[in-house]
């Protein structure tokens, strides 16, 4: 699981903020938007929906591992959080 | 374990006879059925569907029954499934679930693949209704409503699927209403259904007894807040509440936070969490603290702490080093990380955040510096105690 793997990874979280914010706009999302406040503007509801995605589908569990949930700062953050992972980055 | 949901067979079960066997004239209603299903709708549980038909049946049973049902499944796959998805649905753990058939074998599928599930026959149904599973303590006027809550969820949800433009939009064009106010006497009972009943915006974990509450209303150390919600598809009424604890040296700690998950995604948690933000900052506060159970149950909350600028001490991390053992520090102040109330003791004191064991509590909080965050538009709020002037918005 190296780095190379991170536009797959990247590409599957757009796939699942769209789905989960019902936005279809969203993927085309840069790396760099912030999901929290004016940027995708992510609540719990949307929040959850994402990460409970994000842990089907890389079997990283983001909210068990990271406290203050800084990797959700961006969509470029959250893609580095999993490839990271022993297990991240593994498409299912 | 406290029932919430019933989830109903139709044919044979809440209908008397086979809907798709009856030609033209559908079977009607089985009184029996009905009359249990009222009693318990009348205890704030609610009811869904899981059957095999086509969904016109499930409008069919909620017309003759005058029952609302919160979710309905119609189809030919496994009862266990439909069981899964409206539990998951409604956002219900699978032991606050009862599933009543007729069919001995849809009974056996659904107890061997969902063995949480309460499972019964319509004439255990019957018998049921006095089970202490059936038979919740507090019935509050929100409990009695529950059913309908649901159904105006369901038409809540479907418009904004239907709506094109922002969360923020949604929520005005429904014109919702976040109301924040003084907690009182009558609210006790409400809030202590909340203690018991929400997991996923709640940041105790704990059940608060009635006695802690109205002592904790009538303490000058403490503030305790209710949170009402509305908007044009009905009124929820009291849907989350917090307790905040006046400290000395100008510390602001919310020893209690919790919001039914019915209000998810509707933006009362972030009412909530800036109107607190804001009134501690009126007051003059020098911090607002959060303490809060680190659980996989309760991310939902994480999140809208993280989405409001809160954060967790450092050395708090979940699972990991240094994180405040659940039950070092019940006896009043002198053990550890949290803060927490160490002024009125007794009674007032279970609302303090002990988890189960091995599930850490993190300190989060929010620097009160610079201006006050924005209330959204959508809420009216008292002002709090000690506060300088109210922050009360049309």
């Amino acid at each position: 699981m190296t780095g190379g793997e991170t536009p797959d990874v990247v590409g599957e979280l757009r796939e699942i903020l769209a789905r989960a914010t019902g936005r279809e706009e969203l993927l085309g999302l840069s790396e760099q938007t912030p999901l929290f406040g004016d940027g995708v503007g992510l609540d719990s509801l949307t929040g959850t929906l994402l990460l409970r995605e994000v842990h089907r589908r890389f079997g990283v569990d983001v909210a068990g591992e990271d406290l203050n949930l800084d990797a959700l700062a961006t969509l470029g953050t959250l893609a580095a959080f999993i490839s990271g992972r022993p297990d991240g980055g593994a498409l299912s | 374990m406290i029932v919430k949901c019933v989830v109903w067979d139709l044919d044979n079960t809440l209908l008397s006879g086979v809907y798709l066997e009856s030609g033209a004239q559908p079977p009607p209603p089985d009184p029996a059925m009905v009359t249990a299903a009222a009693q318990l709708r009348d205890r704030g549980i609610i009811h869904a569907i899981a059957s095999r038909n086509p969904p016109e049946a499930a409008r069919y049973a909620a017309r003759v029954t005058g029952l609302d049902f919160a979710a309905s499944e119609c189809g030919w796959g496994r009862k266990s499934e439909a069981v899964r998805r409206i539990t998951a649905d409604l956002g219900l753990a699978p032991d606050a679930v009862a599933f009543v058939d007729d069919d001995l074998y849809e009974r056996a599928e659904v107890s061997s693949a969902v063995p949480e599930v309460l499972v019964l026959s319509p004439e255990d149904m019957a018998e049921a209704v006095g089970w202490p599973e059936f038979s919740p303590a507090v019935v509050t006027a929100e409990a009695r409503r529950r059913g309908e809550m649901y159904a105006e969820r369901r038409r809540r949800l479907a418009e904004a699927r239907a709506f094109a433009g922002s969360r923020d939009e949604f929520l005005r064009y429904c014109r919702t209403r976040v109301t924040i106010a003084p907690a009182a006497a009558a609210d006790v009972p409400r809030l202590h259904e909340l203690s018991v009943r929400t997991h996923q915006f709640n940041t105790t974990g704990e059940a608060v007894p009635e006695p802690a509450l109205r002592e904790l209303i009538g303490s000058p150390a403490h503030q305790v807040t209710i949170v009402r919600l509305s908007d044009r598809f009905g009124d929820d009424g009291v849907v989350g509440g917090c307790v905040v604890e006046l400290g000395p040296g100008r510390a602001w700690t919310v020893t209690v936070l919790m919001m039914s998950c019915r209000a998810m995604g509707r933006g009362v948690i972030q009412a909530l969490l800036a109107w607190l933000a804001r009134s501690a900052a009126q007051a003059g506060a020098a911090t607002l603290a959060v303490p809060c159970l680190v659980t996989p149950r309760n991310v939902p909350l994480r999140l809208a702490l993280a989405t409001a600028g809160f954060r967790a001490a450092e050395d708090s991390a979940p699972g990991g080093s240094g994180g405040s053992p659940p039950r070092d520090d019940t006896a009043g102040g002198s053990g550890g990380s949290p803060p927490r109330d160490s002024t009125a003791g007794g009674a007032g004191e279970s609302s303090s955040a002990e988890g189960s064991p091995g599930e850490p509590v993190a300190l989060f909080s929010r620097s009160l510096t610079g201006p006050p965050p924005e209330l959204p538009d959508w809420v009216t709020g008292a002002a709090a105690r000690g506060a300088s002037g109210g922050v009360t918005e049309p």
